[in-house]
């Protein structure tokens, strides 16, 4: 049924007309790599030094210390003092600061009568901010009150040690570094790029250009036209790979933690997954227009559901199954299991599954779909 | 010349006409991906799935265990024995954490010197961050009352400053009960018209250029600016219904409250919408074929996702990187979309963003002109 002679024929016309075009073919290499450096520097994952305007209407010892204990935890930085409360929501309606912090008069007394409150202002139109300040904020306090009690327990001189100690222990990651997290998943993502929007205009390119009919009257078959579309893509999209992964191992000091062998045979399995899905955008499209369009879309996608940054176990079932109808989705497990969790084989037998039953699909679906087209 | 941008525009409104299912894509994805992410986005993780190896099944342990999970954050899902049954489940990724209560722990507790593990994944950033975080404060919580119960079993309960003597009030602005969809959907808003302009416009010059058709344009009176005056005109229709819908599904979908002037954001956003369409127009005429101005297109979208200040924070980037993301639009409208709608703050506190975009505008519209032009001869 297939050829190999025809298939080597197509596959040669293919990478010439690649090779043709040396400024895309520059462009496919480059821009991911660009990506990666700007994703690796530009991402901060846990915010410290918050912009973060003080109020401290006390002026004495005990204010004093707490705006040490806020300053040393690194989380907030005082870039202004103001006088009062209406000051600091107005810096941060202007964006000036993130944060505020506000000690009413007389807090010294205030602790002594055990009835002390101090006010924390955090703008929460922005999110990681949020978060960063007011864990921090908590703990800050919550620490100082302690110790402030155990000193009437105990007396100054004597501290008193917590009772219970909570140690959380960040598994795979212990430093919280964030290009752990991020590096995996982006090797994914950057080439699933890659190939889904390059195998999106593989058809519909020829079919706008008026050039499908002659490749039809030429006696290779529908099957044999589209496979051949996906070689010199799939080669141009394991460089890639190797490229970024040599980049996050030796560049940025990712460490890979399981078998690379592993790792190359199911990256290939992605790829070709990835290229049946753009084949697919391809053939249902009517115009190079639309076929953009929807790799677009399906980067978007790409990014937002599939748990590349937002975790998939907090989302709705349905976004969730959304999220399944893209390849990145179960390669982005794979690469983290295997890049950073070190894990083997029999944990990704259920991914892996996937990506071959995706491929399939997708591979039969648009050779369908092509098919009717031609009709 | 108004005539000739009209009759421009006129073969544009004919040509978007007829490709029917296209425009069908174009009005309505914005508002889908909207609904979708809506629904996706959590950036504040809770009910993380988590396993627990209790090994002491005690009093104390099984207080500490409902401050853990009574806390909303952690949802048990399982039971093992000991750290290694932790470790494997993470590993298998049926768990994101895993609590570890080590034996005796009420006699550890009495004696004042015991101590839980909490292992989380950490190949998931938001979900061992909430875990993280949440363990911490929870954890020291539960220690600092544990402290007040034995003292107050030990007879000093006469003392009447038992309780901490400090508390912080911390108040959320903007967003008091610290919902995600409130910090979302100001920012998503801004993204998706952005990516929809640029896509709308990147396809428009190189198309004619690869269909051959723009040759033919050229021969016509018509002059270069006028001819992409006349293929943007089309486009702002289909981006400002965008623009409507999202925000409509956004505020009485969502229920995200508009807290600012509905004019101010609609005359800005109308700015924002050419500044877009300008970014395009320059893509497309930089690109030899559209399978360049494709890759570009994705290549600005994702770089602006990421450096635009729409998910990451651009106060905690280096200088040169938040420099780079002043090339995108989308970079000027967060502050904006985030200021009207969640702050409701006016015009007198977004001067300074207004003006950029505006010079942007000029900038990106000049640019686009001038490499078209070389790009003729």
């Amino acid at each position: 049924m297939i050829r190999f002679q025809r298939l080597r024929a197509l596959i040669l016309k293919e990478t010439t007309q690649l090779v043709r075009d040396p400024r895309t073919l520059v462009l496919i290499l480059s821009l991911p790599v660009i990506l990666l450096f700007l994703f690796a520097y530009a991402v901060s994952l846990t915010v410290y030094h918050l912009p973060t305007a003080l109020v401290d209407q006390s002026h004495d010892p005990e204010s004093r210390k707490l705006v040490d204990a806020f300053h040393n935890s690194g989380y907030f930085d005082f870039v202004t003092a103001y006088d009062n409360e209406l000051q600091i929501r107005n810096a941060l309606d202007a964006g000036i600061v993130k944060a505020g912090l506000l000690i009413p008069p007389g807090i010294k007394d205030d602790v002594q009568r055990g009835k002390a409150n101090i006010l924390v202002l955090l703008d929460g139109s922005d999110s990681f901010s949020v978060q960063s300040g007011f864990n921090a904020a908590s703990l800050i306090t919550q620490k100082l009150g302690f110790d402030l009690v155990a000193e009437k327990i105990t007396g100054p001189s004597k501290s008193l040690p917590l009772p219970i100690i909570t140690n959380p222990r960040v598994l795979y990651n212990p430093d919280l570094n964030d290009l752990v997290f991020l590096v995996p998943g982006l090797v994914a993502l950057l080439v699933q790029n890659i190939i889904v929007s390059h195998a999106a205009m593989a058809v519909v390119r020829e079919r706008e250009a008026g050039t499908m009919e002659q490749l039809l009257i030429t006696p290779s078959r529908p099957v044999e036209i589209l496979i051949a579309k996906l070689v010199p893509g799939s080669l141009l999209a394991i460089i890639e790979m190797v490229i970024i992964l040599l980049l996050s191992t030796f560049w940025f000091k990712v460490p890979f933690q399981g078998s690379l062998p592993l790792f190359a045979a199911l990256a290939v399995l992605f790829i070709i997954s990835g290229m049946a899905l753009g084949l697919l955008i391809s053939t249902v499209s009517k115009t190079q227009r639309m076929a953009q369009q929807i790799s677009v879309v399906m980067m978007v996608f790409g990014v937002l559901l599939t748990g590349f940054i937002f975790p998939r176990t907090s989302m709705p079932l349905w976004t969730q199954v959304i999220g399944n109808l893209i390849p990145l989705t179960y390669f982005v497990r794979i690469a983290r299991g295997i890049i950073t969790k070190g894990i083997g084989m029999e944990f990704m037998l259920p991914d892996t599954l996937s990506l071959v039953a995706f491929a399939l699909v997708c591979l039969v679906l648009s050779s369908i779909l092509f098919k009717r087209r031609l009709e | 010349m108004i005539q000739r941008i009209l009759a421009i525009t006129q073969k544009e409104f004919i040509q978007t006409w007829r490709e029917r299912s296209t425009l069908v894509i174009l009005l309505t994805l914005p508002l889908l991906q909207l609904i979708l992410f809506g629904y996706a986005i959590h950036m504040n993780v809770q009910h993380i799935p988590t396993v627990i190896a209790d090994q002491s099944l005690d009093y104390a342990s099984r207080a500490y265990l409902n401050d853990m999970v009574n806390s909303g954050y952690f949802d048990q899902v399982g039971s093992v024995s000991g750290e290694d049954g932790v470790v494997q489940e993470i590993n298998a990724g049926r768990a994101n954490a895993g609590i570890i209560i080590p034996p005796n722990f009420s006699e550890l507790v009495q004696r004042g010197d015991a101590e839980v593990a909490i292992l989380v994944d950490g190949s998931e950033l938001f979900t061992s961050l909430s875990a993280y975080n949440a363990a911490s404060i929870i954890g020291q919580n539960h220690a600092v009352e544990t402290i007040m119960e034995q003292a107050e079993r030990a007879g000093q309960s006469s003392n009447p400053a038992i309780a901490s003597p400090l508390t912080a009030h911390i108040q959320i602005l903007y967003n008091p009960d610290f919902k995600d969809l409130w910090f979302i959907i100001p920012g998503i808003v801004a993204f998706l018209i952005q990516t929809q302009t640029i896509v709308l416009t990147a396809t428009a010059v190189v198309r004619e250029r690869e269909r051959g058709t723009l040759e033919q344009l050229l021969v016509t009176p018509i002059r270069p600016m006028e001819l992409m005056i006349g293929k943007i005109i089309p486009f702002i229709f289909i981006a400002l219904f965008n623009l409507l819908t999202v925000l409509a599904i956004g505020v009485f979908w969502f229920g995200v409250p508009f807290q600012g002037n509905l004019w101010l954001f609609c005359s800005l956003a109308f700015l924002y919408v050419f500044s877009g369409l300008g970014l395009g127009l320059l893509l497309s005429t930089i690109s030899q074929n559209q399978r360049q101005a494709s890759q570009l297109v994705m290549f600005f979208s994702l770089l602006s996702l990421v450096l635009g200040g729409f998910i990451f924070p651009r106060y905690t980037m280096p200088p040169l990187i938040r420099l780079i993301g002043n090339i995108f639009p989308l970079t000027y409208f967060v502050p904006i979309s985030r200021g009207i709608i969640s702050k409701g703050i006016g015009i007198n506190m977004l001067t300074g963003e207004v003006i950029s975009l505006a010079a942007y505008i000029l900038i990106i519209m000049v640019v686009a002109a001038r490499s078209f032009r070389q790009r003729l001869d």
